[in-house]
Parts: C-alpha cells; structure tokens; sequence
C-alpha cells in the first residue's frame, strides 16, 4: 500500500542518524545507524547516492537514462526500496 | 574457514555508574577499577576525575584501540559501562573514533550530560545517543534506579533533542516495570526519539543474580510482545522499535553475537578483550588477552579466547547435527555457562537441549508464585556500597 503513495514530488533523504559510507575492507557501500548496518547492492547504492534534494521523479528518469531501462518498471523499483527504506526508518522525505 | 573481520567494538571505558539498576550486565565482582579514595554514588554525578586511575585503560590506550579496531573493519562503535559519562576524555575518544571512520553510538544515562559536555559531543559529531530508562514515571524509575535520576533524564532527553542528536530511548524490561510498557511507548513518542530499543532483561551480571526478582510472569510476556507489536506497526517509519525477545521463554535460543567471534568485540575498562560483554564473568575458565600485552589484530584472529567457540567444530550434540546450527549457533555461550556450569553446551533455552528443565523449573516457579514479589540486590559500583540519598 505505501509503496503506491509515495509521490513523484517527494524528496528522499537518509534519515537522522543515518550515514552512507564506503566499507574499506569490502569496497561496497553500506548504511550505517544506531547498532545497524545494511550493506548495499549496487542498485540500492545508485538510488541512495542520489538522496540529495532531488525528486523522486528525477531520480527515477536519471536512473532510467543511465541504464536504459525502463521507467515504468524502475519507478515500481525504485519505490519499494524506498518504502521499504522508510519504514525501517532509514530514509525521510522532505 | 575464513577469518570473519569484526564490525562492531563496544568500548566498555569504565564500570563506574552512578545508578544502581539491578538487571546491569556488568559483572558483580569487578576488580578494582576506581582510584583508592575516590568515592563514587552521588560524587559521581558530577564526575571529575582523572582517566589514569588504577585499572582503567588511558585516553592514549583507547585511542590506540580505536585506531587499531578500524583497521580490523570496525565500522561501529558503541561507548557503554558504567556510565561513559563519568570519564572526562569522552568527547576526544568519539573525536578519535569519527577520524577513524567510525560511527558512533553513545549508550548512557544521561547523568552528568551537563550543556557543557553536550556541546563537546556535538562538536565532536557524536551520531547518535541512546538514553536509558527505568521507566515512564519518576517513583517506579528512581526506584529501579536505585538513584533519583527520572526526572533528569527527561530533561537530558530535551537537550538532546535540541542539539538535534539523534535520540534512542532504551528500556530494559522485567516484572517491575512490564506492565507500564504502553507508557514507555508513549514517553518515547512524546520525546521526540528516533529509535527505541524494549529489550526485555536478559539475564547476566547483576540481572542473573536478581533473576527471581526480574522475571515477568508468561502472562506478561505475552501480552507484552502484543503491544510491542501493534506498536511497531502503528509507528513505522516513524519511531524505529527494536524488541528483544525474553529468551527464557522462547523454545529456541537466541543467535547470540551471530557467532563467537564473528561480528562484535568488547574492551572492558581495564583492557581485556572480549568476544561478548558478560563472557568476563560467565565464563571463568576462559582466559582473555589484554590490548596492554597484545595487538587487537591477534587478538581477534588467533587468541585462544575467540577461536574456542569460533565456527561449529566446538559444538557437541545436539547442535553439532542440528540444521539451525549455523542460524543460532547453539545460542549464548555465557547463559550455557551460567545454567549448566559448561560454555560448551547447547544454551539450555533451546527444546532439544537436555538442560532445557533448569529453565522450565524457573517459569514454573515464577509463574506459580501467585506474585509472591522478590526483593532484588542493587548494583554496587566497584569498591564502594553506597546509595545515593
């Protein structure tokens, strides 16, 4: 249910508390919060390093442009990970 | 077997605490670790004193394990006790660890956390505090506390706030407390947290000597996980809640640690490392290395303490042919320890495990007892037995 009401419009950031750093020993990127870390695939990683004031919209036609895909699909993507993301508290939108 | 690398330190930098709460983890007898003359209890709530005292690692020693816990692959870590509070090097070692890449996490009281000492975290880019409580209200806290400390805490709690640190609002939970836990819901609403952890006790240190006083009745627990639930739901995405599970009552035990030696070490105030925060006392047969004689890289990799019950070749049966093995890794070496004087047997919390009747003749008595209330002992800090009046 949430996955289909987030709005285009909306601005995704980490949320308080959340920081987005490079694990030295692995090479991958991973969340890091209060006693938690998510390692992040390549695609989580794309979507999180563009939480920098930019829409949702926006960063769902970036990604499409970029990996030629298409956005339809990637925007249903994009929104479950975010969803997903927000209720674990780990983004907000602004 | 590869060598796991370590993503969490739990930097224990003293046992000194100027609450007495009686489910602590910390071990009951401690050597000392507190300058001789110094006294702790009501003192220390102002807590002024030297980081050089005897037993207690320096600022330098510290540093020098934060540096070397990072170049391990510690990405996180957590300043706990006692009360971090009570040495006033903190701000310089979450300095030193935010250097080092690091995030992190102070776990505190919030006695002591004074505009001044706020600021310095701060500045120093502290991530993120977790605040203990007792309880919701100031008589049932003070009392859990064994210390007048409630009604500070809620004002640390808007500071925090204010500084605009983020904010966890920690509760440990037991029959003293249990049945106020839609309060404790609703006080972490009200101020404002990002993260609540309801951990329902569990018992090492001081909490398994108090084990008949702390245990909640299966009634409570039940109900207990409802609320915490229906919580959990009602507020996502809004205030995370982190529930830990009363494992006596569970028929499988917890994946303590993720494995021995697998995700986490913790440094006692006095140096010694440890593959969990309560193994120290648990586990008396165990010797542990100390970052004074060793390096924290050997430490990790090749000390006799962290391989023991490093992987699965330790385990007798009925873990060693169980197919959870490598999901719950034969649960808590310390609670085996604790309950069947033997580290290396499956935790008796599980089913399958032939101890599993120390735990059942405990429910039985808890939950027969007819409220028959238990006094506890309070924590006392290394080397004195005072209370705060």
């Amino acid at each position: 249910m949430a996955a289909t009401t987030i709005s285009d419009l909306a601005r995704p950031s980490l949320a308080k508390g959340v920081r987005l750093q490079s694990d030295s020993t692995t090479g991958k990127n991973v969340l890091l919060y209060p006693e938690g870390i998510v390692e992040l695939n390549e695609t989580a990683h794309e979507i999180l390093s563009r939480c920098d004031g930019r829409t949702l919209g926006e960063i769902v036609c970036e990604l499409a442009e970029e990996y030629e895909a298409d956005s339809n699909v990637l925007a249903a993507d994009v929104r479950d990970t975010f969803s997903d993301l927000q209720r674990r508290k780990l983004i907000e939108f602004k | 077997m590869t060598m796991p690398r370590p993503y969490a330190l739990l930097a224990e930098i003293t046992y000194r605490c100027p609450l007495h709460c009686p489910y602590c983890s910390n071990p009951v007898t401690v050597e000392s670790a507190v300058p001789s003359g110094e006294q702790d209890g009501p003192t220390a709530l102002r807590t002024a004193h030297t980081t050089t005292n005897n037993g207690e690692l320096t600022t330098e020693e510290w540093k020098r394990i934060i540096r070397e816990a990072a170049a391990l692959g510690v990405l996180q870590i957590g300043f706990s006790g006692g009360e971090p509070l009570a040495r006033r090097d903190l701000a310089g070692l979450i300095l030193a660890a935010r250097e080092a890449k690091l995030y992190t996490n102070l776990i505190t009281s919030g006695i002591g956390l004074d505009d001044d000492r706020l600021r310095g975290l701060r500045d120093a880019e502290l991530d993120s505090i977790q605040l203990s409580f007792q309880s919701d209200e100031s008589s049932l806290a003070d009392g859990i506390a064994g210390a007048r400390a409630h009604e500070r805490k809620l004002d640390v709690a808007a500071k925090i706030r204010t500084a605009g640190i983020p904010l966890s609002l920690n509760f440990v939970i037991h029959r003293g407390n249990i049945d106020r836990l839609p309060q404790m819901i609703a006080l972490a609403e009200a101020l404002g947290a990002e993260r609540m952890e309801l951990a329902n006790v569990q018992f090492y240190g001081w909490a398994f000597r108090n084990r008949a006083a702390l245990l909640p009745t299966r009634e409570q627990v039940d109900r207990a996980r409802e609320i915490a639930n229906a919580a959990k739901a009602r507020l996502a995405g809004k205030i995370d809640i982190f529930y830990v599970l009363p494992d006596y009552y569970e028929t499988r035990p917890k994946p303590c640690l993720n494995g021995w030696g697998q995700r986490y070490l913790t440094v006692n105030p006095t140096g010694d490392v440890l593959p969990c925060p309560t193994a120290s006392s648990a586990i008396p047969d165990l010797r542990f290395e100390n970052v004074r004689s060793h390096a924290l890289d050997w430490i990790w990799r090749d000390s006799e303490s962290f391989n023991r019950f490093r992987g699965t070749e330790w385990m007798p049966e009925p873990c060693r042919g169980c197919p959870q093995r490598e999901i719950d890794f034969g649960g808590c070496r310390c609670q085996a320890a604790l309950l069947t004087g033997n580290a290396a047997n499956t935790d008796p919390v599980c089913e399958f495990s032939p101890n599993r009747a120390t735990v059942d003749a405990l429910l039985h008595e808890i939950n027969s007892s007819n409220g028959r209330v238990h006094d506890w002992t309070y924590r006392v800090n290394p080397t004195h037995v005072s209370v705060p009046a």
